[in-house]
């Protein structure tokens, strides 16, 4: 069992979603950053799904009262038992320990695996927390959460070095998108308008979606509205204002705006991680171009996977100035 | 209308009957979405049907966008079967504090409550889809006489079961939650329950009717339905 001492911010339990529901009006919800989430819960011997803890921006305070392997993934710097330890990395907590979760330096959300994963009851198959329908409930100070158990597979010193971290350090990303579907609601100037300026993340952002402002996207003689139908994540809505709008995992199902495009998938975590004043700018690639970009993630992430797990070595190499990493299997004597 | 199809970003596709609200297309809408449905493709994770499409989403690494369209278009030929939901009568208190707009919304009409109670308990609706909030349903089906603007300004919090107008649609809010429709009465059963399998009582397809009762039966009926709370 550990102990939430302090919660800054918001807090969540968070897994890789809810899917089959969006037909009943219920959004996926899930980890933001997927990526983040994954790779925290491969460094403590996880599965990929494995429920763990999303902070914004500032990390809680946790007592451990039972000891437990744990890893915290976000640009963060943490104190265990006062003494500074690193993110990317698994530790064994004793019980007793006091874990300190700073506040991230750059993105915006950061995640705390526990090997076992974090104990708690599905809810329609998934245990990530959306709380406008009472799936779940931000955590608050004072409360304890159960683990799952992991005596076998949480092993500490499992360490991701910076080169195969996400970075989402800069102040402006490039976020590629696939053009539609509701292309016939602009004008060809708004989609140029849109491809080619700068977008600026608002406050007016949550997990539910980003409100951008920057120049406004002109919609054709159809208007912004359209006859309501599904919303997927990274759907990129332009209501009347022409302002977009990008939505994320606790996007409401169904809406009525016109979509000029959805984010490809694989960068999908770089929006969700882009804090208020940051900007976005976006690239029309091929529905064929996107889905080879997040079958290339996920071949990373499955190298990554066996990388941390002793199977493959990672090699960085350099040529003609392109920094690339380089995998390889591990033979066993 | 030809269907079309369309990539809705990596993992969605959109296939569009037109670009209307029409009981007609909404049954073939819902036809298409039950026929991909069936054939369990691995690739497949969920169907989303609404007013007059149908969004597939899938599973881009295990079938890519082409793969998928050629799986689904042999399926968009389904002539839309009389497919009938289940008939669910919902009872509703009309007026009061349950329905604080009902007086607007007669007098907007030129109306009087008495009448907007009648021509809105009178329809067989059907529940054209799910979406906005968890179990909201889209009902199509309202007598436009009784039509009235949204508010002007939307309340913060409207409670679970309040049964609304907004233009020519109806419905009932699952959940708390802000919202701009004119609210004419509220309904005693739990719309929305995760606990539940299915966690919705409406599902796409079915029909409601409006029943109207009094105070009395709704508080009844509240217990029974919700039980006992920890408000």
């Amino acid at each position: 069992m550990i102990e939430l001492l302090k919660v800054p911010s918001l807090l969540t339990v968070q897994d890789s979603g809810r899917f089959g529901y969006r037909k009943l009006g219920i959004p996926v919800a899930g980890a933001v950053d997927d990526v983040s989430a994954r790779l925290a819960n491969y460094l403590v011997g996880n599965p990929a799904d494995a429920p763990v803890l999303e902070f914004l921006l500032a990390g809680p305070t946790i007592k451990f009262n039972v000891s437990a392997v744990f890893a915290v993934a976000g640009d963060v710097d943490l104190r265990l038992n006062g003494v500074p330890i690193e993110p990317w990395t698994s530790y064994w907590a004793k019980r007793g320990d006091i874990l300190e979760v700073g506040t991230l330096k750059s993105g915006l959300y950061g995640y705390i695996a526990f090997a076992g994963g974090i104990k708690c009851r599905p809810l329609l198959g998934s245990c990530s927390t959306y709380p406008r329908a009472g799936l779940g409930r931000p955590l608050k100070a004072g409360e304890r959460l159960n683990l799952g158990h992991a005596i076998l597979t949480g092993r500490d010193g499992r360490h991701l070095p910076p080169e195969l971290r996400p970075d989402y350090s800069a102040e402006e990303k490039t976020v590629r998108v696939v053009l539609g579907p509701d292309l016939d609601h602009f004008t060809e100037m708004g989609i140029e308008t849109f491809l080619s300026e700068a977008y600026t993340v608002t406050p007016e952002s949550d997990r539910m979606g980003y409100r951008l402002d920057g120049p406004a996207i002109e919609h054709s003689e159809k208007g912004a509205d359209i006859v309501t139908d599904a919303v997927p994540p990274g759907a990129v809505q332009v209501p009347a204002s022409g302002k977009p709008i990008v939505m994320l995992r606790d996007a409401q199902t169904t809406g009525g705006y016109a979509k000029i495009a959805v984010v490809a998938a694989a960068d999908l975590p770089l929006v969700a991680q882009s804090r208020p004043g940051e900007r976005l700018r976006f690239e029309a690639v091929s529905v064929e171009e996107a889905q080879e970009l997040l079958r290339r993630r996920e071949r990373m992430l499955a190298a990554i996977r066996k990388f941390l797990d002793g199977e493959m070595r990672a090699y960085r190499i350099r040529t003609g100035g392109e920094e690339l990493i380089a995998f390889a299997k591990v033979e066993k004597e | 209308m030809e269907p079309t199809i369309k990539p809705a970003g990596d993992s969605a596709l959109v296939i569009s009957l037109g670009e209307v609200i029409d009981d007609e297309v909404n049954r073939r809408v819902h036809a298409v979405a039950r026929a991909i449905e069936k054939t369990g493709f691995e690739w497949l994770v969920e169907v989303v049907p609404a007013y007059s499409t149908v969004y597939v989403f899938y599973d881009p690494l295990r079938a890519g966008y082409s793969e998928v369209v050629a799986a689904v278009k042999p399926l968009l030929q389904v002539t839309s079967e009389e497919f009938e939901g289940r008939l669910l009568e919902i009872p509703v208190v009309y007026g009061g504090e349950y329905g604080p707009d009902i007086e607007f919304v007669a007098k907007h009409s030129g109306l009087s409550v008495d009448d907007v109670i009648e021509i809105h308990s009178k329809p067989v609706y059907r529940v054209y889809f799910l979406g906005f909030l968890p179990g909201f349903a889209y009902l199509g089906g309202m007598d436009e006489r009784i039509a009235a603007p949204r508010l002007e300004r939307p309340r913060l919090k409207v409670p679970a079961g309040s049964v609304g107008i907004a233009g020519k649609q109806t419905g009932i809010y699952p959940i708390e939650s802000p919202g701009g429709w004119r609210l004419i009465g509220r309904t005693p059963l739990r719309l929305f329950n995760p606990e539940k399998e299915p966690p919705t009582l409406l599902q796409p397809g079915d029909r409601v009717k409006f029943v109207p009762v009094d105070e009395y039966e709704f508080r009844e009926l509240y217990e029974g339905e919700w039980g006992r709370r920890d408000d």
